[in-house]
């Protein structure tokens, strides 16, 4: 705190008044932060702590424990349903399922956006609207239609079948983000290069792809956050060993009637949420920036 | 070591029985839905899987974790897909419900081959083999109907004997109370008030349990002696402390272990939770059968079973035998509740070794609950009404534990219309 | 030669080409899966579904339900709370991040992290934290003041603000990052003229950069009310729904009944609701963003 105002260019050279609004703003921001972290916080002591130690002093108790051990336990001995192999076979399902979906979700967004900004018909408009009703579906609603859905499709407890899932209820946002970008981008780039004879895909690879990095990364981090950490569609259209990674992480809310290991489901939650939080940290300068850039208009 | 000889013991057997099914060729496959997560239970149930693979077999588990909601969703999807789960976690009338559907596979066969209908206990054979034919393998009894103590904590209080009665206990509890400890131990949520409040009503009056909870009879809810239970149970609710609501229940089973409270009602996996914290039977803590005023031997039962249904693949049906016939094996009955604290649901396994005192007496107390006519199964583990009629019930036991004005009267009112309106 | 004519035929439609695979997916999964919800909750499925017609007692059943009547009573309380103060907090936080601070990067990773994690994981916590015997209120017991009160999450009555305090962590930080997308883009040349002017900061926020990022405060609303209608894991995992049904909500009952009880019907009429209660908010949004357009092409 004290530091941050020493640092403060504004700081030594500001009038009483200013410091004093500085001190403010400090002080509103930390203690909003401690509100934000708290939970982040209990989570990783409690990750180190013995369970002798957790019961003693209370799950959010300081710890006067210490032990790296529970990290590997969870990651390949922890016992998740019938197979004690760790968590880390569901991480990999995870990242099967999430990556391809993320990845062509958001490319029939890039796609759908630049037909629907540049591309416009009669009607295209009305269809926009229409395509940005499936943000609003309940997944308790739609849970069972789908299983019908990849009943048909003969694609159900598959990953595959979840990339179709997430990919179809993505399309509404991804669509969203990329047209409302793209919107932006100025008509008279798009009738120039017509001109010179580019077609459809030579104007969207050659003008709108290069333009588009900042709304992507926007939707990248959206999808694969949102796909991650999804945890109906995923426990209940996945099988056995296809189990993606929530089945873990639902493990420390469970109650049920057996006997929790709070350092190790601790460690558990945090190795599983440790891709979105990685890529919010160093992805979440770009998303802002994405956000700025006309995600929003 | 003597784990992998019982493994490998009843991977001989099940060879054998197997090839007697004459499926020989097939590659045993299954994969089994069920709750059992994480923690003794995912532990338990890898011991199958680790059988069903010394066996020959194919072993693979869905385990879907939290509320019975989501292995049920799961289970529904499935079928809607057309693509059922081979082996499910269901019990009570849920056996009955999708039996009803078609699509449950007979066990007949094996049954008559192992002669289930002698070896497993009397009242559960209406609930696995709701329309004549074996359609679900019992995995365990457990006992509903415990009351666990802490040895400390009644020292400190001068209490001697665990109370027998309601009376009895009422008047220990008062005495807990003026020695500064909390009476009752206990972590709110539906199916923990449903589990206390059950133990209240069969100790109050066999009757009114059968008629209210095992029949679903209205008027029985409406009853005064439903109101004179819930009355009760409110002394008993005034005894527990306010942290109770969303407190995990092996937060409220620590509370008695460490004296910090005196008594705990929970069913019998919590001696899993008492073992692999370390604390001991006699020292620690004590049980005895919940308080009741009829002097007879009582016993609320609960079981957790497997369900098979049909597939085209013979490599999934030559799984479901082999499964069926391994949970209904000794070996396994005696190894899963080793772990779980419950006791097997054949009658004929010998607990002398490896099992807990008190599971020694759950077997003996069932042995003469069946012969004295009180034995029950359990409306707040799902083992009697329907869901529809069991979760409104619920919601008004759990509405009583955590509304401090709502009267006796008006929860058992309550109670019946919730139920009616289901009706 | 002869192909030419087609070929340009072809790519004259070709973006509605492009389109069309995306338009059938989602016209499959609205109004298909709508269509079959509503079907549902006019049968009388129960186990699985049943597909003969059993009329609307469903829905007559639904609103005499107590439970439904606190689900839907919570979801007004909740729901106005959460977006009240998700909204308020979030642009407290965007207009401290945008004074020019040190470490801004790290401040704003700390704001919108919890977006990043499950509710299931992040709801748990908070229960411990809330929880007296466990949290907030046992520490301060142990720090010596015994009679600090702070069990909300126990108490029927408050249980729900438990919810909105979780609710409201969760996603004022993703609102902090539109608002504060939204004041980056506001135009910088009205904000130094205003200065010039002599205007202080409060006055300048008030009169010139609020009402320049009005869409925004649109966009936040609608994102928000749609959260908070389909709020599920949040109460699953920090209440359960209880204390007794206390903090249930619609999305919860839904499920409950749909996949616990055994009673899909009323559960799809309680969907069906919930997809209402959306159209309340979605229905004049829409108007409106239409309305703004027209304006705003009109104009520009």
């Amino acid at each position: 705190m004290a530091e941050a105002l020493r640092y403060d260019p504004l700081g030594p050279s500001g009038t009483w008044h200013r410091q004093r609004a500085r001190l403010l703003v400090y002080g509103l921001l930390t203690l909003f932060a401690l509100y934000y972290l708290l939970p982040l916080v209990v989570v990783i002591l409690n990750s180190f702590r013995d369970l002798p130690d957790i019961s003693r002093a209370g799950l959010i108790g300081l710890p006067s424990s210490f032990s790296l051990s529970y990290w590997p336990i969870a990651w390949s001995k922890f016992c998740v349903g019938g197979t004690c192999a760790g968590i880390a076979p569901f991480f990999f399902n995870s990242v099967a399922m999430a990556v391809p979906a993320t990845i062509i979700s958001t490319a029939i967004g890039a796609v759908n956006g630049y037909v629907l900004s540049k591309w416009r018909f009669p009607g295209s408009e009305l269809l926009f609207g229409f395509m940005t009703l499936g943000v609003f579906m309940p997944g308790q609603m739609v849970l069972l239609p789908w299983a019908v859905v990849l009943g048909w499709l003969k694609l159900t407890n598959t990953t595959a079948g979840l990339v179709l899932i997430h990919c179809v209820q993505g399309l509404s946002f991804t669509t969203l983000f990329c047209r409302n970008y793209y919107v932006n981008i100025p008509d008279d780039l798009i009738k120039a290069a017509r001109i010179d004879g580019a077609g459809f895909w030579r104007i969207f690879r050659k003008i709108v792809l290069p333009l588009s990095p900042p709304i992507l990364i926007v939707t990248v981090i959206w999808q694969f956050t949102n796909i991650w950490n999804e945890f109906l569609f995923a426990v209940i259209f996945s099988s056995g060993t296809h189990q993606p990674i929530t089945a873990a992480l639902i493990a420390l809310s469970a109650g049920g009637t057996s006997v929790h290991q709070y350092n190790v489901e601790s460690a558990a939650v945090l190795i599983a949420a440790a891709p979105p939080l990685l890529i919010y940290l160093f992805g979440g300068r770009y998303f802002l920036r994405g956000l700025t850039q006309g995600a929003l208009k | 070591m003597r784990m992998i000889g019982h493994i490998a013991r009843a991977a001989g057997i099940a060879v054998l029985a197997v090839g007697l099914a004459g499926a020989a060729l097939a590659e045993p496959k299954t994969n089994l839905l069920s709750q059992w997560d994480n923690g003794s239970d995912a532990a338990a149930i890898a011991k199958l899987g680790e059988m069903f693979n010394a066996a020959g077999g194919k072993w693979e588990a869905t385990s879907i974790a939290g509320h019975t909601a989501n292995t049920l969703a799961k289970l529904r999807a499935d079928v809607v897909a057309g693509n059922p789960p081979p082996a499910v976690q269901l019990k009570g009338p849920e056996i009955a419900e999708w039996n009803a559907t078609g699509m449950t596979l007979s066990l007949d066969e094996i049954a008559k081959q192992e002669n289930w209908d002698t070896l497993v206990a009397p009242e559960l054979l209406a609930v696995m083999k709701p329309k004549g034919a074996w359609v679900a393998v019992p995995m365990n009894i457990h006992r509903i109907n415990w009351m666990w103590a802490s040895k400390k904590a009644l020292d400190k209080a001068g209490i001697s004997d665990m109370p027998k009665t309601w009376a009895d206990f009422n008047a220990d509890a008062e005495k807990l109370k003026a020695a500064g400890i909390i009476p009752i131990a206990h972590g709110s949520a539906d199916w923990t008030d449903a589990t206390t409040f059950e133990t209240v009503v069969y100790g109050m009056n066999l009757d009114l349990f059968r008629k209210a909870f095992v029949e679903g009879d209205v008027a029985a809810m409406r009853s005064p002696e439903m109101v004179a239970a819930f009355e009760q149970f409110r002394k008993m609710i005034n005894w527990m402390d306010p942290g109770m609501a969303g407190r995990a229940w092996d937060a409220a089973a620590n509370m008695m272990l460490t004296g910090q409270a005196g008594f705990y009602f929970m069913g019998d996996w919590s001696i899993g939770t008492f073992n692999a914290a370390g604390f001991k039977e006699g020292v620690d803590y004590l049980c005895s059968r919940a308080p009741a005023d009829n002097g007879k031997p009582g016993f609320i039962l609960n079981s957790d079973s497997v369900v098979f249904f049909q597939q085209k693949d013979p490599d999934y049906l030559a799984g479901s035998k082999l499964l069926a016939h391994l949970i209904m094996s000794t070996d396994f009955q005696t190894i899963f509740n080793q772990a779980k604290g419950s006791i097997p649901a054949r009658l004929d396994v010998d607990l002398s070794k490896g099992f807990n005192p008190c599971q020694k007496q759950s077997q003996k107390d069932l042995a003469e609950s069946i012969k004295a006519g009180t034995l029950v199964r359990s409306f707040a583990h799902n083992m009697t009404i329907l869901q529809k009629y069991r979760g409104a019930a619920m919601e008004v036991i759990t509405e009583f534990v955590n509304t401090p004005g709502m009267s006796a009267a008006d929860a058992a009112k309550q109670m019946a219309d919730a139920v009616e309106a289901q009706q | 030669m002869i192909a030419a004519p087609a070929a340009r035929r072809l790519s004259a439609i070709l973006p509605q080409l492009v389109l069309a695979p995306s338009l059938v997916a989602t016209f499959i999964y609205v109004f298909v899966f709508c269509g079959w919800t509503i079907f549902i909750s006019l049968s009388d499925s129960s186990l699985l579904p049943d597909y003969s017609f059993a009329g609307f007692h469903h829905y007559a059943e639904l609103w005499a339900n107590r439970r439904w009547n606190i689900a839907y009573t919570n979801l007004f309380v909740f729901g106005t709370l959460y977006v009240v103060g998700a909204t308020a907090i979030g642009l407290a936080l965007a207009i401290l991040i945008d004074q020019r601070i040190r470490a801004e990067a790290l401040w704003r990773t700390i704001y919108l992290y919890p977006l990043a994690v499950s509710f299931v994981v992040t709801g748990t916590v908070w229960r411990w934290i809330l929880s007296p015997a466990t949290g907030i209120e046992s520490i301060v017991h142990h720090l010596g003041w015994m009679g600090f009160r702070f069990d909300w999450i126990v108490q029927r009555d408050f249980a729900i603000y438990t919810v909105v305090i979780t609710g409201i962590w969760q996603a004022s930080g993703f609102v902090m990052a539109l608002f504060l997308a939204g004041l980056r883009s506001v135009d910088q040349d009205l904000v130094k003229a205003a200065q010039i002017d002599g205007a202080g900061m409060a006055r300048i926020y008030r009169k010139i950069i609020l009402p320049g990022i009005g869409p925004i405060f649109i966009a936040v609303l609608v994102v928000l009310l749609q959260f908070a209608i389909k709020t599920f894991d949040l109460v699953y995992a920090l209440t359960g729904g209880g204390p007794g049904v206390s903090t249930t909500v619609p999305a919860i009952y839904v499920y409950d009944l749909m996949f616990q009880r055994g009673q899909m019907a009323e559960g799809a009429a309680a969907a069906i609701m919930i997809l209402a209660a959306l159209s309340l908010v979605l229905v004049p949004y829409t108007v409106w963003v239409n309305w703004h357009r027209r304006h705003g092409e009109a104009h520009g």
